[in-house]
């Protein structure tokens, strides 16, 4: 709001200011107008004139005018002079003067004018600037009015005659409607004036139909002389004519029955006297403009398309209606497409599209004219109706010697024309007609003419006709042909090159030589060409027979193409040196003939003949040339055909035969041959006839010019299948454990291909187990064999059970697959023998033990009594135990040794690299100490050897250079009795397998390497160190055999586990005795015996 | 314009009944035929009517058109206060039916001509009018033999069409070919009731 007022303050100030200029400017007016006022009274008083001005219609006179000043009455007189002109003063008693045209520039002219003896003098400067050009006001001569076309035609006199000079002239007419006069055109008009009078014309076409109100017309005019220099001026309006329509009947409606163009704006109006209620154009109601009277009019604005009967426009009045109706459409296109040719040379068709539809129907459709220039001929379209949208065509009759047209089409309906045009050489546009009356008649067997009849008048032109020739399973021949064109439409064309007897469909088109178009296909014709002799003899083979007394002669038909016709009958002859045999006239359908020779040479020629003649003859000599060196082969197809090759043979010279059967049949069989050119060295035999599975018999034989000879027998199949039955199989003959069996050999027809072996399954089993069905490969429990020999029929299976069902499966194989299985159920016999063996070998092995075993007891009865049933000794006289008490003084009992209370006494520790075994009482040299950095193989061993607590047994390095096992410690268990001997028994035992050596030795003797031990320990076989303790055992079992002894020999615990008494000293000292090896034996126990039983 | 005219010439032939005007006839036998042509022509001149209003656009082929105020002069009206045809004498029933199927001939006829200008392209149409001029050119002729059987006088033929009709617009032959086929309609209806009566006064 502050800012607001701030604003309108200086808005305030401007206002202000304003209203005081304003205010301002008018007094200066108010005082100004009063002046000239005053003036006014001044010179009126003075009795001055006024208002003079000049006027010219025709630039020749000046009509000067001026008006006498107040006061002044009747009978004043104006004296007139024009100052510089001689003698040009006027008196005159009117305000008016006439004045021929001054010349340019200024002209002084004075009036005098004298009134009731008062004078006074008024002055005034002319000049041709300020003289007004005013032309006389036209006149109209006529008005008339075309009321069809709503047409104006104005009438009226130029007047140039008046006005001397050449001018252009504009003429304004004024249009105006009702009678209220209401302008509804203005329209200007130019022409010029030549000095004559000239009656000029124009017209004007209303939109709205002139009978419906009455039309006023005016005219005026403004000369446009460009030298004159002062004002031109429109000439005053002519008085108004007007046109109105007298209705010669009650009521109509305007513009009746027009065409216009699709889209324009129309004025109907119905002139009526009654009151038009309602005014409609289709179904759309309009608007009604009220006209003069009770006319009306409606205004129609973009009209669309009418149907065919056109638009009705219709008013309707409280008892009755009127209407009109318009045809709205489009000026027609420009025909489209347009072609002209002639179909006969005699006639020229053009044809059109005629484009776009006008939609205009009956009298108001397009009318076609065809105009020829270079002959200025021209046709008509007469119209068919029913063509609205489909080509229009015109027929032009052809002009004699003229063969280049210039048509030009023209169409034209009620709202425009349009034009095509064409230039035609029409010998190149020819497209004849369908040729018809197609025919063919024969030449000869080889050639036919085709006639034809084509309309019209080709004699100025050759003609190109197509003919096809169709024949059955064979391609389509076209040939093309030139034909001169002739007058009289009838054509004809030989046609060779067919083959005799043969169905052809002929047809045939044409078209001119200069190619336009091809006219339709001509009906088809079929015609049999007439027949030839046969080209070729059949196809013939002979056959002996099986007696070898009649020749059977085959041939094969002649293919259609070598027959050249119906092959009524066969010659066959036979003709030796001496006699010729024949037969004649042998029917079509027989393709065999036999003939009773006596000799075997004969030349058999066949001949086939038609009804025109009798073919050459095929020869083919009878005679079969033995051959000696002949296999069987085998064959096998591939697909439905079977591969045959041979060597070339030059003695061979005319060609090689292969004839084959059926296997099955009986001879003479023959199911077909074939014959090879003599340079062939293979060839694929197919046939129809030909199955699988069945064997068939293939005979090559070669031709020489005596006969022919039999070069490869070959026995094939197509493709082999597997055998359809099982080979019938019995069992010859059963054993205990053995069945034979013999099979018998399968028919050829049932074996389907060559027979490759046989599988034979047997089984234990029963007629009525589960087992029973088919033979399963893979089962463990049946055996198989594959016999392959294919002449095998028996074979023997051994090693069965006696008495027992066995399952026995026979099935044949071939290269098709494998055949049926047949079983049979065979139980072996029972083996009597076998049982009594059976019973008596475990009787006598019973016996021979036993027997055995009496004679060792009582061979043995000494040891055995001393083992089982020992002499109780006296304890009294045994000495060992009384020096062992001396010992071990204070041991409760003798059955077991204390370790602790035994306190070692010397053990003797021999280094391995002291070179001289020495022997220290009572002193321990541990090798460990000794050699700490020694190999880590042998210090487990050391260890042991250490650990070994109290080791009592003096050991002893042997040398080291000695040693073969290289810088590994050896400890030597020195045998108190063989304390010497270490000396000369190691250098034996070095040279043995230190294993072998040491595995045994120990027991009784000693002396065992540490790398037998190492080795020993190293591989878990403890055995040797097994044994070493073992023999101190022994010595120790000697002493206490009551001590619980360990079964388990192999363990070092066990074997150390007890060395006490091993290493107590009486052990040292030698036996004195001779029971102590005894004993020794004696503590053995069983099992010893035996271990040891291979050692000794 | 000549297959128009040809097939007529030979329907009339057919339509005509043989003229031996010796024989006395019964009058019972034409009225038959031509009460039964009636019937026929009755079927189809609403059919008539429809086809040749849709052919004329709006508002001729608006449903439920009708413009009763169309009249034509050169063709009478078959419509007629019923006391007044009640009372007319057989020959006077005969000769107003006869005028009237005389003028509706002509003016169908002419109507044929303004539809082949207006419709060409409706073959239908041109062939109902057709076929409506051919029946009613049979109903006069039908209704001769009757006027002759029953001794009457046969009124001679005259143009009813006159000159007028040749300059008329578009739209006066669209109405004027509504009239002539609504009257044609009308003029059956009417002419199988004066059959009927004769039917019932003459039977067979």
């Amino acid at each position: 709001m502050d800012i607001y007022f701030s604003w309108r303050h200086p808005s305030q100030v401007v206002d202000n200011r304003r209203m005081r200029m304003t205010s301002s400017l008018q007094w200066l007016l108010s005082t100004f107008i009063l002046l000239y006022l005053m003036n006014e009274v001044n010179s009126q008083k003075k009795g001055a004139l006024r208002d003079f001005k000049c006027v010219t219609n025709n630039l020749q006179e000046w009509d000067c005018s001026w008006k006498a000043p107040l006061g002044a009455g009747h009978g004043t007189v104006y004296e007139v002079c024009i100052e510089d002109r001689p003698r040009s003063c006027y008196r005159l008693e009117k305000t008016n003067i006439r004045l021929s045209a001054l010349s340019p520039g200024d002209h002084e002219i004075k009036i005098n004018s004298l009134h009731d003896l008062q004078s006074s003098m008024s002055k005034f400067i002319l000049n041709e600037k300020n003289v007004s050009l005013v032309p006389d006001t036209p006149e109209i001569l006529s008005l008339s009015a075309d009321f069809s076309t709503s047409t104006l035609h104005l009438m009226w006199n130029d007047k140039g005659s008046v006005f001397p000079h050449h001018s252009n002239v504009i003429w304004e007419i004024k249009i105006l409607r009702k009678q209220s006069m209401e302008l509804v055109k203005l329209v200007t008009y130019n022409t010029t004036l030549s000095g004559k009078d000239v009656i000029r014309h124009w017209s004007w076409t209303s939109d709205m139909p002139l009978e419906c109100a009455t039309h006023h017309v005016g005219i005026r005019c403004y000369i446009d002389y460009p030298l004159f220099s002062g004002r031109k001026e429109w000439s005053d309006w002519s008085p108004v004519k007007n046109i109105s329509w007298i209705p010669d009947s009650q009521t109509k409606v305007f513009p009746q029955d027009k065409v216009v163009l699709v889209g324009s704006d129309i004025t109907f109006c119905c002139v009526s006297q009654e009151k038009v209620l309602l005014a409609q154009i289709g179904h759309k109601n309009c608007p009604l403009i009220r006209l003069d009277g009770g006319n009306v009019a409606i205004e129609i604005h973009n009209i669309s398309a009418s149907a065919n009967s056109g638009t009705n426009v219709v008013f309707t009045t409280e008892d009755n209606m009127f209407g009109t109706v318009v045809f709205a459409g489009y000026p027609p296109d420009s025909p489209q497409k347009l072609n002209c040719e002639t179909h006969d040379l005699k006639e020229i068709i053009c044809s059109w599209n005629p484009g776009r539809p006008t939609a205009l129907v009956g009298p108001r459709n397009t009318s076609y004219t065809l105009f020829e220039s270079f002959s200025g001929k021209y046709v008509k379209f007469k119209r068919v109706e029913a063509l609205t949208n489909e080509n229009y065509q015109l027929l032009f009759q052809m002009l004699p010697n003229q063969e280049i047209y210039n048509f030009t089409l023209n169409a034209r309906n009620p709202l425009g024309r349009s034009a095509s045009s064409i230039l035609v050489n029409i010998t190149e546009r020819v497209s004849p007609h369908t040729p018809t009356s197609f025919k063919v008649k024969d030449i000869n067997s080889t050639a036919v003419t085709l006639f034809w009849h084509l309309p019209g008048n080709f004699a100025k032109i050759n003609l190109l006709c197509e003919i096809e020739i169709n024949k059955a399973n064979s391609a389509q021949d076209l040939r093309n042909v030139t034909i001169k064109g002739v007058e009289n439409s009838s054509y004809l064309v030989a046609v060779d090159k067919l083959n005799p007897y043969t169905i052809y469909t002929f047809r045939i088109r044409c078209s001119a030589e200069t190619f336009w178009k091809w006219s339709k296909w001509s009906n088809e014709k079929k015609h049999l060409t007439t027949e030839a002799i046969p080209s070729k003899g059949p196809d013939t083979w002979r056959e002996w027979s099986s007696d070898g007394k009649n020749l059977i002669i085959y041939w094969k038909p002649l293919p259609i193409n070598e027959a050249n016709g119906k092959i009524l009958s066969y010659n066959v002859s036979c003709s030796s040196n001496e006699e010729t045999q024949s037969l004649s006239e042998i029917p079509d359908p027989q393709h065999k003939a036999e003939i009773q020779l006596d000799k075997n040479d004969y030349i058999i020629s066949v001949v086939a003949k038609n009804s025109v003649g009798s073919s050459p003859p095929s020869k083919i000599a009878s005679m079969e040339i033995p051959n000696d060196d002949l296999k069987v082969e085998q064959a096998v197809g591939i697909g439905k055909k079977i591969l045959l090759t041979w060597h070339h043979d030059p003695n061979m010279t005319c060609d090689y035969v292969i004839k084959w059967c059926n296997s099955s049949r009986s001879d003479p069989c023959l199911m077909d041959w074939k014959k090879i050119p003599s340079n062939s060295t293979e060839t694929i035999i197919e046939s129809d006839q030909f199955r699988p599975g069945v064997r068939y018999n293939f005979f090559l034989y070669g031709c020489r010019n005596q006969g022919y000879q039999l070069l490869r027998s070959i026995t094939g199949y197509i493709e082999e299948l597997a055998p359809i039955v099982a080979p019938n199989f019995t069992v010859e003959d059963t054993s205990a454990d053995s069945i034979l069996v013999k099979w018998e050999d399968i028919p050829v027809e049932e074996l389907r291909g060559f027979l490759r072996g046989y599988l034979f399954y047997f089984e234990k089993g029963e007629r009525d187990t589960s087992k029973r069905g088919s033979v399963e490969s893979g089962r463990s429990d049946i055996k198989v064999k594959n016999i392959t020999d294919i002449s095998q029929k028996t074979l023997r299976i051994a090693d069965l059970q006696g008495k027992t069902s066995y399952h026995l499966v026979l099935r044949a194989y071939t290269d098709g697959g494998m055949g049926p299985e047949k079983s049979m159920f065979v139980v072996t016999k029972e083996n009597s023998v076998g049982l009594i063996i059976a019973i008596l070998i475990p009787v006598a092995v019973a016996v021979l033990v036993g027997v055995v075993t009496s004679i060792l007891c009582y061979r043995k009865r000494e040891w055995i009594k001393e083992t089982f049933y020992p002499d109780i000794p006296n304890p009294e006289n045994c000495k060992a135990l009384q020096f062992q008490k001396s010992v071990c003084e204070g041991s409760s009992a003798l059955k077991t040794l204390e370790m602790n209370p035994c306190t070692p006494n010397n053990v003797e520790v021999l280094e391995t690299r002291s070179t001289v075994p020495k022997i220290e009482d009572t002193e321990i040299i541990s090798p460990v100490a000794e050699r700490p950095d020694d190999s880590s193989d042998v210090e487990p061993e050391n260890h042991v050897v250490v650990s070994y607590c109290p080791p009592i047994i003096e050991e002893e390095l042997p040398n080291p250079a000695v040693d073969e096992a290289g810088g590994t410690a050896q400890v030597v268990y020195i045998d108190v009795q063989s304390m010497y001997q270490p000396q000369a028994k190691p250098e034996e035992e070095q040279d043995t397998d230190p294993v072998v050596g040491a595995g045994y030795k120990p027991q009784m003797r000693l002396p065992i390497n540490s790398a037998a031990e190492a080795t020993a320990a190293g591989d878990g076989v403890d055995k040797t160190a097994g044994y070493r303790p073992q023999a101190n055992v022994n010595t120790w079992n000697l002493v206490s055999p009551d001590s619980p002894r360990s079964t388990d020999s192999n363990s070092e615990i066990v074997s150390f586990g007890s060395p006490c008494s091993i290493n107590s000293r009486q052990f040292l000292i030698p036996p004195k005795d001779e029971d102590s090896p005894k004993s020794n034996g004696g503590g053995w126990s069983f099992t010893n015996f035996f271990q040891n039983k291979p050692n000794d | 314009m000549s297959c128009h005219l040809v097939a007529p010439l030979c329907l009339l032939s057919l339509l005509l009944p043989p003229l031996s005007p010796a024989a006395p006839i019964s009058p019972a036998e034409p009225i038959s035929q031509a009460y039964s042509l009636a019937l026929y022509m009755q079927k189809n001149t609403s059919t008539l009517l429809q086809t040749y209003l849709q052919h004329q656009g709006s508002p001729f082929s608006d449903p439920g058109f009708s413009a009763p105020e169309l009249q034509l002069s050169s063709l009478p009206p078959a419509a007629v206060p019923f006391k007044t045809w009640h009372a007319l004498d057989d020959g006077e029933r005969l000769n107003r039916a006869q005028g009237a199927f005389l003028a509706l001939t002509q003016h169908l006829q002419l109507v044929g001509d303004d539809q082949s200008d207006l419709n060409p392209g409706s073959p239908i149409l041109l062939a109902q009018l057709g076929a409506a001029r051919l029946r009613a050119q049979g109903l006069l002729g039908n209704m001769a033999a009757i006027m002759t059987a029953l001794g009457l006088p046969i009124p001679p033929e005259e143009d009813t069409l006159g000159l007028v009709t040749f300059g008329a617009s578009a739209f006066e032959r669209k109405c004027r070919g509504y009239v002539v086929t609504r009257e044609y309609g009308h003029w059956t209806d009417r002419v199988v009731r004066d059959l009927a009566l004769l039917k019932a006064k003459y039977p067979a």
